[in-house]
């Protein structure tokens, strides 16, 4: 099974490119780029939201255990979904939601369980786009650990590098 | 012969040929023996242990718990074997409370069309409070879970505690099993929650998000936006009603519940069109969903 990913080149969606690129070794998925957000799926099946992008590809590879492992790791999951598309995006001030954040990391080496998830690609994409709240890291020493964490590990560098600097 | 004895003492197999026993074996034997009845002993305690535990009045009347097991009914729409402890970890003793804290200005209607569900398959403990940062709550906020329960004051009898807060937050949120999970913002999320403890969601992956999306664009394009995003979903809604009975095909699933008041919720139920409104009144027979309507009067 082939899928085929398209993305808004001015605006990237990293979080799905993300979860495209953990689950590339069980889904080929290829990346076009194109004016918006579109996993092709089949003719009658599309989705355009990254939210659900990511979803579906955490689906399709299950073994990699990027939705959680149980329902209560899934629902953490889903908060993290919402919280990086609802409270960290377009927002213009991120010191009261970085605290929230702040205190979730505070004893957490990743944000749900004991492995990467869903909830890490979401937060660190929302949180890589928002790069100006790396000015008052210091006052938020757990997200400035996590985030430094994952950007230097493979997929987020590769990814990061690739299309966070097609930003200007 | 001589020879043979001296043999016999060297291996266990040839002690019992002629009837004799190695005295060094039996007395093996006999250690053996001892160490397993301690085991038996030990075992014993343990589960007697774990019997308090887990029903901490165990010397209650019984003859309540067993009238209980006599009321269960199955739900009729929602198929599939689900059994808590297989979704939410072991029972340790303690009732599974989920808790959730509403603003009164934005009453969650999902979650009270999903707690009657629940009610309907387990047995839950439902309460309702209010807490000091709101004033006043209407009456009809306040007895939302129904009547109490007359067992209300032995908890280990049910299943599922549901304990609602009025209060003065910014967004709904669920607090359950504090030891391992964060908190739960949003209606969304906990309405996803709930809903896996009824029924599983669907196994393919791409009808499985398809009811996610649904639940997003219900709770987020229906309920918070434009009058113009409002319109377009309903008309996504139309045609979505017009290929199956169901939002995400032949069965019943959250994307309806969640949709379903959302609709309601932004007051477009009587702009629908033809098909969301036929589906509106198929959720209606279900049997679920009085209480939203009567919430919203």
């Amino acid at each position: 099974m082939a899928l085929n990913l398209t993305i808004n080149a001015n605006n990237p969606p990293l979080g799905a490119l993300l979860a495209a690129e953990h689950v590339k070794s069980s889904v080929q998925v290829s990346v076009e780029e194109g004016k918006d957000n579109r996993l092709h799926i089949s003719d009658s099946i599309q989705f355009s939201d990254a939210n659900s992008i990511s979803r579906y590809l955490a689906r399709v590879a299950p073994a990699l255990g990027l939705y959680g492992s149980n329902l209560m790791e899934q629902t953490e999951v889903d908060h993290w979904l919402e919280f990086s598309a609802r409270r960290l995006c377009d927002q213009p001030s991120l010191t009261a939601v970085l605290g929230e954040l702040d205190k979730a990391l505070s004893l957490r080496t990743f944000l749900v369980g004991h492995a990467i998830t869903l909830a890490d690609l979401s937060v660190w994409a929302a949180l890589k786009d928002h790069s100006d709240w790396l000015s008052q890291g210091k006052s938020f020493p757990h997200v400035s650990r996590w985030f430094s964490f994952l950007t230097s590990q493979v997929p987020f560098s590769s990814v990061g590098n690739k299309y966070a600097s097609k930003k200007a | 012969m001589p020879m043979y004895q001296q043999g016999d003492s060297r291996s266990s197999e040839h002690a019992l040929q002629n009837g004799e026993v190695d005295p060094a074996v039996s007395a093996l034997e006999a250690r053996q023996d001892e160490i397993l009845r301690k085991l038996y002993e030990l075992k014993a305690a343990v589960e007697g242990l774990a019997k308090t535990v887990t029903t901490p009045d165990a010397d209650l009347d019984v003859t309540v718990s067993s009238s209980f097991s006599s009321q269960s009914s199955r739900s009729i729409m929602l198929e599939g074997s689900t059994d808590l402890d297989t979704l939410l970890g072991e029972d340790l003793g303690a009732l599974r409370d989920i808790v959730i804290n509403a603003n009164p200005a934005r009453p969650p209607l999902t979650l009270l069309v999903l707690h009657s569900l629940l009610s309907q398959r387990y047995r839950v403990l439902s309460t309702v409070h209010v807490h000091s940062s709101v004033s006043s709550v209407p009456p009809q906020l306040q007895s939302c879970l129904g009547p109490r329960h007359p067992d209300s004051y032995a908890r280990h009898l049910f299943q599922l505690g549901f304990t609602l807060i009025w209060k003065d937050v910014p967004k709904l949120e669920m607090k359950f099993s504090v030891h391992n999970m964060c908190p739960i913002e949003g209606e969304a999320s906990v309405a996803r929650f709930l809903f896996k403890l009824l029924a599983p969601y669907p196994s393919d992956p791409a009808a499985a998000t398809l009811v996610d999306s649904w639940v997003d664009t219900a709770f987020f394009q229906l309920a918070e936006g434009s009058s113009k995003e409002r319109a377009a979903v309903l008309r996504a809604l139309n045609s979505a009603l017009g290929r199956s009975p169901w939002l995400s095909g032949p069965e019943f699933s959250l994307a309806d519940v969640a949709c379903y008041c959302c609709v309601l919720q932004s007051c477009a139920a009587s702009s629908a069109p033809a098909n969301v409104q036929r589906w509106m009144k198929s959720c209606e027979n279900l049997g679920h969903f009085s209480s939203t309507k009567q919430l919203l009067q």
